[in-house]
């Protein structure tokens, strides 16, 4: 009696350590082919937070969550974009909290909401420096990223660094695909604004 | 097609995104505009210069040691396959053994389990604090800062101390302070009354693990410290960690003040904190 109910406790064991190894593999499996995209998702990262040790911490946060919510990944589906909807919304996330903290220190005066932005936006086309100012500006471009409001820095590092589709873009953003192409567009024609200031070219 | 109506779709040109119909119509135009022409160059050019300069950052070593050394983020593979193999191999024989080990841990798990706490030490400490307002803890009486801080220190033999907030900008004033035993820990707890508020202050040894599960999480970017913010009873409290010494402080006031009061008078600033 006391073998025949080890056993059947053994065969109840070797069935769930079958099933754990079962997820085991499917986990490993993902992790593997998630951790393909740690460039891009430090890459993108790192021009979200400007700060390479946030960067890193948004990063490792991501794939922590995606590894604990893998299961609502469709094998098949891009997983690049997946990962950097989560990486972007934990992003979202950290900087509303930052806002709450310097709502705090304002005396909890209310958000004076975002600026109009597309007033700063040059109305004129880049002229015929234009060349000139990329040479000159090699390796200052991520500066002058930096300083362009998020708004429209976000599209050119999903789209042009991220070699994601403007729907793509669109679908990580949580926004129409018109707003991309035109954030795009204004995100440029500022980055050409912020070369002409930094060469100290006057209008 | 005026050049105004171009632009933006010259810019959808550098990144391929146009139909076949905007793209010929953009076409059209810039065979005729120099001006737009230039402008489409810059766009391409831009583009390129951004790809050449991101395609040079890489993850750096350390983050992608992180990540695999995350268990949180990596199954732990070897283990979990060795496992597998010790299992599946081991000799008929001893497999009615191996068997009944595992029902004996199982049980013992189950036993500890049950044993566990029911609520985390976080909401205890609301308990001792509305303990204290009822008079039902006595203190012992400290009409000064850093003499009530030092009897609690020595209470626990000098392994840690309460993080050194100083409250008297609003008029509250140390009133006295106590050493409470929560599950094995211990804990200080140091009471400042003034001006209708009342702040105490719970120092122990443990981990942000140590906040309850439904708190909100508030993170300063400036000193990188989370702060974990709960209420109950009319009571709110604001829990951090400074290395291994949690400090929540719970008070009457709004949740809103006692966060902002918790960063601004916290002593991660000032250090000076004593948490050997």
């Amino acid at each position: 009696m006391h073998l025949l109910n080890s056993s059947l406790v053994y065969v109840m064991h070797s069935s769930m350590a079958r099933g754990k190894e079962t997820r085991d593999e499917e986990k490993e499996k993902f992790s593997h082919e998630a951790t393909t995209h740690l460039d891009h998702l430090y890459r993108v990262a790192l021009y979200l937070a400007k700060e390479s040790n946030e960067a890193k911490d948004l990063v490792q946060e991501t794939y922590s969550r995606a590894l604990g919510s893998y299961k609502q990944f469709t094998p098949g589906t891009n997983m690049k974009a997946w990962l950097t909807t989560i990486l972007y919304n934990f992003f979202f996330h950290l900087r509303n909290q930052k806002k709450k903290w310097i709502s705090l220190e304002n005396n909890f005066k209310e958000d004076e909401g975002p600026s109009d932005y597309c007033e700063q936006v040059p109305t004129e086309n880049p002229g015929p420096e234009t060349h000139i100012l990329l040479k000159e500006l090699k390796g200052k471009i991520t500066d002058v990223l930096d300083k362009i409001p998020e708004e429209f820095r976000l599209p050119i590092i999903l789209v042009v660094m991220g070699d994601f589709s403007y729907e793509e873009a669109a679908e990580i953003l949580s926004c129409p695909v018109g707003t991309i192409r035109s954030r795009l567009f204004r995100g440029r024609k500022l980055v050409y604004k912020e070369l002409r200031e930094y060469m100290g070219i006057k209008e | 097609m005026k050049c105004e109506e171009a632009e933006e779709l010259i810019s959808a040109l550098a990144d391929n995104e146009l139909s076949d119909r905007e793209r010929s119509s953009v076409e059209g135009h810039l065979r005729d505009c120099p001006r737009c022409q230039r402008a489409y160059e810059w766009h391409q050019s831009l583009n390129s210069e951004i790809r050449t300069v991101s395609a040079s950052v890489v993850a750096p070593i350390d983050l992608r040691q992180r990540i695999v050394s995350d268990q949180r983020t990596m199954p732990k593979e070897a283990e979990s396959n060795s496992r597998g193999k010790l299992i599946i191999g081991l000799q008929p024989f001893l497999r009615p053994a191996f068997a009944s080990a595992f029902l004996v841990i199982l049980l013992i798990s189950i036993f500890f389990l049950m044993r566990r706490p029911s609520q985390p030490i976080s909401l205890t400490a609301l308990q001792i604090r509305e303990k204290i307002d009822e008079g039902e803890i006595p203190l012992q009486k400290a009409t000064n800062t850093d003499e009530l801080h030092d009897s609690l220190r020595r209470a626990v033999d000098g392994k840690f101390g309460p993080l050194g907030y100083d409250f008297s900008p609003l008029g509250v004033k140390p009133v006295g302070g106590t050493v409470e035993e929560v599950n094995g820990r211990q804990m200080l707890v140091a009471v400042f009354r003034g001006n209708g508020l009342s702040i105490t202050c719970f120092t122990f040894l443990g981990t942000e693990e140590d906040a309850p599960k439904n708190a909100t999480v508030f993170f300063d970017p400036e000193t990188r410290i989370r702060f974990y913010s709960f209420s109950r009873n009319g009571l709110n409290a604001v829990l951090h960690r400074e290395g291994n010494v949690i400090c929540i402080l719970v008070s009457n006031m709004p949740p809103e003040e006692l966060l902002s009061l918790v960063k601004t008078s916290s002593p991660h600033k000032n250090r000076h904190a004593r948490t050997g």
